[in-house]
């Protein structure tokens, strides 16, 4: 009796287990998630065009002040202002490598979801593009890079090899151009796309510009392969008037552009200032630009400095540029003793304070704090420019003075893009007087061109490209700034260094790159800077 | 869940600290009592302020992801998620779940070492089980009432030594303006304080002379205490009933802890073989502003760095007369510490539940069957708001809002059985049984978007737009475990007993293609050889031995590949996926235990000893490796670690003296723990990182070969002959990353004594911990900005570092002192890098109790009056600016990192007593 008691309990609990056990692939799904058989493979490209545009902080607190386009006394901002580690230091070497990768995964899962799978043959290739878009950047600031095994960890490569910018290079060409022969305008578009909404022949014609940009960069090292590939770029058709321009425009509720995020933290906003250099070159020119993009505070003193909402003044002749290695710290870098220092804006009341910074111009508030303004990736006037430099340099690109012509008015043109609200316009007089007054002269034509160019990419911050086509052209000709304690002397940053975590999550092969590209410093140049 | 066999038979390891030790000297959360109690468990905590979260760490680091022990009250495993803690990048800590507990309530806690006990309790024991028994009524007490009030300030206690001779400014410079002075709060690189007036953040000129009062921005902080309990108990049944009443402040002021719990535990013999048993607290928690830790933003500690001439009044309110903050640093994100906590909230409410209820009936005289269904389920509700005039961000503020839900769910039911095999000498003790536990973590979020639209009002109506869902990563979970088990010992005689356990769990977080069963055994003898050969003088000589296995699971949902919407873009949608690599073919992990010991008594219990060896070692842990982006994750799976923790645990304790009116008993307890990580990913046995701290220029890391988790800091280069490489600017260069010693202390341990004089009692508790390092943020920040003693040398002339230039040179370049101390202290962090040892008075409590005589007259039976004291004394430490025992979290990937978190208190109480007469 007693023993059948204990017995069935037993059968009992056995059973009672077993088909409880039943429902626990259920236990251990997400409900909040999905997974590949419901999700849109789409989404990924919009999601990966977004991160990749959000630079914010990566190139501001770098490469915007390296190449003298922007200045600031802010110490968290000495980074690129005076090559002194400030704030985090070593920790923001990761940021334009962090997010050039995170953006490639994204379409690298986007690519395995659709492999095999016809109907997705243009966002496939739209995919390829993109790769080589987001790896261009990354090879461009680091130099040797793990590309042929990037993205592997799913098929349970954790530690990639580098391969030699050389190589990336070659493998970009050939996949871009396989790429842009696969769009194909008769087949399904892709439907999230921000850069065009999933128009085939733009992105055609932004496949060819790409193949030019990867085309140029190697004039120093690598001129006929530049030029085959130049050539074959402008045969096949490069993009052709500013609806080209590639960016996405941010959204002001839900992704904010990074780009204002940062400007508009109060000590950015107060001491983050156009460069001496860039102001300085816009004014000589009487370049129409600088009343679109520079603004001073309007009002004295340091309340009115730090104020986010009113708009500054932006007559052009009251622009001024800050110059690159000062700070407000009141010792012989000091702001104040900077030459030409036009004195700081006295403190309106009692409660307020002077702005030692308040008469140096900022980039306008309604442009570049827009919280839903345009990420820059790629213009048509940087293609035309490209293509005037391909052609001064005899290639077979057509004309090199027209290209210039083209590229000043686009350049000019793409700045009304910025924001959903044309703000920073340049009147069509305004630019048809400028191109008049600049034509191309064959003397000066390299020098002439990769200045616009610097122009160009500053004014749309994307300084990534301001900072790539300077290593490569060696225009505008750029004074390193001198402070103690710099992290590099004497010259200007060639690089950035890897990021400080990979000697521990990808040691053997971050030695194999060190040894093969020279040392992990800012100064070591990439393969295509030698 | 067999409750504790006779202990005197037991083949393992356990100790048992009475209610007494943890309630009268009272911590809000009570797990911190437990330090230097018990050989074997060493308990850390964060400084985030009362009801903070407790580190508590049997035998070493178990695990990878080694946690806290499992808490089980009265039979039923309860719920212990911690709620959030800090990091690098800051944050504070909003409690775990033993933090609710009220000390009161807890008549004892006994900790299961060993894994054969554990074994009985599935997966969370791997890291150990503590038992908590709740006091209840007994049979035929009758009525009483209880009351029990305490009272206690913790007193911040400064503990830095940083130096007094150069005040605020940069490059040897005092500030002359408003602008420098509000630019220059936390750096000590001015000129040497002479007694002149100098400029201050509050645009009033101040003596240049040192005043170091930061420790006046915290307050003496009182707590009370109050708990009433009603006891019944008759025939048939028994019941015990207590309110109480928390309202523990922090130093911090403004912020505060309050907890209002009751408890009832009663037992009824329903039929001469039915006895029912329901257990329910409710607990109602509201803490109000904890503390940011470790980061600047929102960090009411970032107080501690002031130059030493500056006067923290200077700092209130917190507010410009715009309503702005008053900035004092060139950061942004450092925030004034008045107005981080006269303006920021970080706020939590809890309600939770815990609920048992469990019937036993007797089959027989000996068999009897057991269910019980325990629940223990916490509502919590959080509100962090940055305020509006916050400096550094960009818009009037804003406010976010979490509601989680966490359950915990136990069923289970067991037939016991004891019989004699044969008649008088061979007894055979069985249980069976099966176990169902469904655990969860659920919760929604509402963050306001843009900022408040209207300024100062914090409300979520106030704002344009706002973004919300349901927690969709990690806390989010749902897990479930299945069990069966059995018990059974044998027992010849009194003397020679062998158990065995055997425990199946079959886990919901692994796939079924894997194998979700796994089977965990254990086999442990005792024999105790003095009741087969008396010897004078020996009243109990005992040798055990045991060996088990145990398995832990993974986390949920981490064996698929899942994919999640992002924030639209102008309302073109977007999608991604964690950068947390999932792992399909995820296993449970294993950990294999084997324990000896000796237990011997003396003389009537004058002197006594437990001795205990073990040596444990995992396998298969599941870890979560960093992986570089360029793989396209940041993380990933791995179930390839491997622990090993060797050990000696050794317990004395006597009575030396004892008469009619007095006694000594004092016991001591030590511990050593050997930890080596075997292996980590098992390719190429890569660190696995863990935490850092602000500076990030070191980290944790678990390093194969060496004992974890271990300070990876970055030490000087240095060329053949040892000299140190000094590099074009004139600042000593980085060397490589190198481990610098585990954060986990290899010898720990405790020495209580407890004196009885007639009504007097005297108790004092010393404990000591040896080998463990910490990583000080504190260190760093001071040398950075110019607080350290060490930043003296070169203020007035210049810094020329001794070692040689890269081409072997001596370096003769002479570099100002900020920049040669800021770049030092950003290259070498090794220097950061401190001996955590201590020895501490951590406890005295000197009582007197009015006996029944001298109460005649009075409804009271017993007054006992304690005056108490915790942390009175840092006998013996290392460090010079920190408290040995600072952190700012208590997740164990963070062990032993401080910095920017709340300064060290000492604690002093009253602690009064009455029970009414019946």
């Amino acid at each position: 009796m007693k023993k059948r008691y204990i017995f069935s309990c037993l059968v009992a609990g056995a059973t009672f287990m077993s088909s409880c056990t039943k429902n626990f692939d259920e236990v251990n799904t997400n409900p909040n998630k999905t997974t590949a058989e419901l999700i849109n493979p789409n989404y990924f490209m919009s999601q990966a065009q977004l991160t990749f545009s959000q630079t914010g902080y990566d190139q501001l607190l770098f490469q915007s002040m390296w190449v003298q386009s922007l200045a600031s006394t802010f110490s968290y901002y000495s980074n690129g202002d005076k090559y002194v580690l400030g704030g985090s230091g070593t920790g923001y070497y990761n940021r334009t490598w962090n997010r050039g990768y995170s953006a490639l995964t994204l379409v690298d899962e986007m690519k395995n979801l659709i492999k095999g799978k016809p109907e997705y043959t243009n966002l496939d290739a739209c995919g390829s593009i993109l790769r080589v878009l987001f790896m261009q950047r990354i090879t461009d600031l680091y130099g040797d890079a793990p590309f042929s095994e990037e993205g592997m960890a799913k098929a349970g490569n954790f530690t990639p090899k580098f391969d030699k910018q050389q190589d990336i290079y070659a493998a970009m060409l050939s996949q871009l151009d396989a790429a842009i022969n696969a769009l194909d305008a008769s087949k399904p578009a892709p439907t999230t796309d921000l850069f065009y909404k999933g128009n085939i022949p733009q992105w055609k014609r932004m496949g060819y510009s790409l193949m030019l940009r990867l085309a140029m960069r190697m004039t120093k090292v690598a001129p006929d392969m530049a030029k085959t590939y130049a050539e074959k770029a402008y045969a096949g058709g490069t993009m052709s008037s500013v609806a080209d321009d590639v960016k996405v425009m941010t959204d002001p509720n839900n992704n904010t552009s990074s780009n204002s995020d940062a400007l508009l933290v109060p000590d950015d906003f107060r001491e983050v200032r156009w460069a001496k250099t860039l102001i300085d070159y816009l004014q000589a020119n009487n370049d129409p630009r600088v009343s679109a993009i520079a603004e001073i505070t309007n009002g004295n003193g340091k309340r009115a400095n730090e104020d986010r909402t009113t708009p500054g003044i932006n007559t052009a002749s009251l622009q001024l540029g800050m110059p690159n290695g000062y700070d407000l710290l009141g010792g012989a870098t000091d702001i104040s003793k900077a030459p030409g220092y036009p004195g700081a804006t006295p403190a309106v009341d009692d409660k307020d304070a002077p702005a030692p910074d308040g008469r140096y111009s900022r980039p306008r508030l309604r442009v570049y704090a827009d919280k839903g303004s345009a990420n820059f990736i790629y213009t048509y006037g940087e293609s035309e420019l490209l293509l005037a430099e391909a052609a001064s340099r005899g290639w077979n690109t057509g004309v090199a003075a027209t290209h210039f012509a083209n590229a000043l008015a686009a350049d000019m043109k793409s700045l009304a893009g910025y924001n959903a609200t044309p703000t920073a316009v340049v009147s069509d007089a305004d630019i048809a007087t400028y191109v008049a007054a600049h034509p191309l002269l064959p003397g000066t034509a390299l020098q002439q061109i990769n200045t616009e160019y610097w122009v160009a990419t500053s004014t749309t911050f994307d300084f990534n490209e301001a900072f790539a086509n300077w290593r490569r052209s060696g225009f505008p000709v750029l004074t390193p700034v001198s402070y103690s304690g710099q992290y590099i002397t004497g010259q200007l940053p060639r690089r950035m260094p890897y990021p400080i975590t990979l000697p521990q999550t990808n040691g053997a092969n971050y030695n194999a790159a060190v040894a093969s590209q020279g040392a992990d410093n800012f100064a070591t140049r990439v393969w295509w800077d030698k | 869940m067999v409750s504790l066999r006779i202990r005197k038979k037991l083949g393992y390891s356990v100790s048992t600290v009475n209610g007494d030790a943890l309630n009268k000297a009272k911590e809000t959360n009570v797990a911190l009592s437990l330090q230097g109690r018990v050989a074997g468990l060493s308990v850390g905590a964060s400084n985030g302020g009362p009801g903070s979260s407790a580190r508590v760490l049997l035998r070493g680091l178990t695990s990878f992801t080694a946690g806290s022990p499992l808490y089980v009250i009265n039979g039923v495993p309860m719920d212990n998620t911690q709620r959030g803690a800090s990091g690098e990048w800051g944050g504070a800590d909003y409690g775990d779940g033993i933090s609710n507990i009220n000390p009161d309530d807890i008549e004892s806690m006994t900790v299961l070492k060993g894994q054969s006990a554990s074994a009985l309790y599935g997966s969370r024991a791997v890291n150990g089980v503590i038992l908590i028994t709740t006091k209840s009524g007994k049979k035929n007490s009758g009525f009483g009432i209880e009351l029990n009030s305490n009272i206690q300030f913790d007193k911040p206690v400064d503990n830095t030594d940083f130096q007094q001779v150069y005040g605020q400014g940069i490059q040897g410079n005092k500030p002359t303006t408003l602008d420098a002075a509000q630019a220059s709060g936390n750096l000590a690189w001015g000129s040497k304080m002479d007694g002149s007036d100098v400029m201050q953040i509050d645009g009033k000129m101040h003596k240049y002379s040192p005043v170091n009062n930061y420790i006046d921005f915290y307050r003496t902080a009182p707590s009370f205490t109050n708990t009433v309990a009603f006891t019944n108990g008759g025939p048939n049944g028994a019941f015990r009933l207590s309110l109480s009443d928390l309202r523990a402040n922090s130093i911090v002021p403004n912020s505060y802890l309050d907890r209002k719990t009751f408890n009832f535990n009663g037992s009824q013999q329903v039929t001469p073989k039915l006895t029912i048993n329901v257990v329910a607290n409710y607990v109602l928690e509201n803490s109000k502003n904890r503390s940011g830790l470790s980061d600047g933003p929102g960090n009411p500690n970032n107080v501690q760095f002031l130059a030493p001439n500056q006067d923290q009044a200077t700092l209130a309110p917190g507010v410009k007369p715009d309503g702005k903050e008053l900035t004092f640093t060139d950061d942004s994100y450092v925030t004034n510490p008045y107005f981080a906590a006269n303006y920021f909230q970080k706020n939590i409410q809890r309600d939770r539940f815990i609920s048992s209820l469990s019937a036993k009936y007797d089959l027989t005289k000996w068999i009897y069957a057991q269910a019980r269904i325990g629940y223990d389920k916490s509502n919590d509700q959080r509100v962090d708001i940055e305020p509006t005039g916050t400096a550094y961000r960009n818009d009037n503020g804003t406010m976010n809002q979490s509601n989680n839900q966490i359950t915990e769910f136990n069923a289970d039911a067991l037939i016991n059985a004891k019989h004699d095999l044969v008649k008088d000498f061979l007894n055979l003790d069985l249980s069976i049984g099966g176990n169902i536990r469904k655990s969860s973590y659920t919760g929604t979020f509402i963050n306001g978007q843009n900022g408040f639209i209207i300024p100062y009002f914090y409300s979520l109506t106030n704002f344009t737009s706002r973004s919300s869902g349901p927690l969709t990563d990690d806390p989010f979970s749902k897990k479930q475990v299945n069990s069966a088990y059995y018990s059974a010992d044998f027992s010849i005689k009194d003397y020679l007993v062998l158990s065995t356990t055997g425990r199946y769990d079959v886990y919901s977080t692994i796939s079924n293609s894997v194998g979700r069963g796994i089977f965990s055994p254990s086999v442990s003898g005792s024999f105790i050889f003095s009741e087969l050969h008396k010897m004078d003088g020996v009243d109990l000589g005992k040798v055990r031995l045991s060996f088990a296995q145990t398995s832990n699971d993974a986390t949920a949902f981490a064996n698929t590949v899942y994919y999640n919407l992002n924030n639209s873009v102008n309302g073109v949608p977007t999608a991604g996926f964690s950068s947390q690599l999932p792992n399909l073919f995820l296993a449970p992990f294993r950990l294999k235990e084997l324990e000896a010991g000796l237990e011997m008594k003396f003389w009537g219990d004058r002197l006594g000893f437990d001795l205990a060896f073990f040596s444990r070692r995992t396998k298969n842990e599941i870890i979560n490796a960093n992986i570089d982006w360029s793989t396209g994750y940041t993380n990933r799976y791995i179930g390839t670690g491997s622990t090993q923790n060797r050990g000696i645990e050794v317990e004395i304790h006597g009575t030396p003296v004892r008469n009619s009116s007095f006694s000594w008993t004092p016991s001591l307890n030590f511990t050593y723990v050997k930890n080596k990580i075997i292996q980590t990913d098992g390719i190429t046995n890569d660190n696995v990182s863990l935490g850092t701290y602000r500076p990030l220029n070191a980290n944790l890391a678990l390093v194969a070969g060496l004992p974890g988790p271990q300070i990876l800091a970055y030490d000087y280069q240095r060329d053949a002959k040892g000299n140190i490489i000094i590099g074009d600017n004139g600042i000593p260069v980085q060397g490589a990353l190198k481990p610098m010693g585990s954060t986990i202390p290899k010898m720990y341990g405790g020495l209580n004594n407890s004196f009885n004089y007639k009504q007097f009692n005297l108790g004092f508790l010393i404990d000591y911990r040896f080998g463990a390092k910490v990583l000080s943020a504190t260190e760093y920040y001071s040398i950075f900005r110019g607080l350290n003693k060490s930043t003296l040398p070169g203020r007035e002339t210049g810094v020329v570092a001794q070692g040689v230039l890269a081409n072997g040179q001596p370096n003769t370049l002479n570099v100002p002192a900020q920049t040669y101390y800021q770049g030092l202290a950003r290259n070498i962090s090794a220097s950061n890098v401190l001996n955590g040892d201590f020895i501490k008075l951590r406890q005295v409590t000197l009582g007197y109790t009015f006996n029944a005589a001298a109460l005649r007259g009075t409804p009271f039976s017993s007054i006992g009056v304690s005056a108490v004291a915790r942390n009175l004394w840092t006998i013996m430490k290392h460090t010079k600016n920190i408290d040995p025992e600072s952190g700012f979290s208590n997740d164990v990937r963070y062990t032993g990192i401080e910095g920017t978190s709340l300064p060290f208190t000492r604690t002093y109480g009253l602690n009064l007593n009455f029970k009414f007469k019946n």
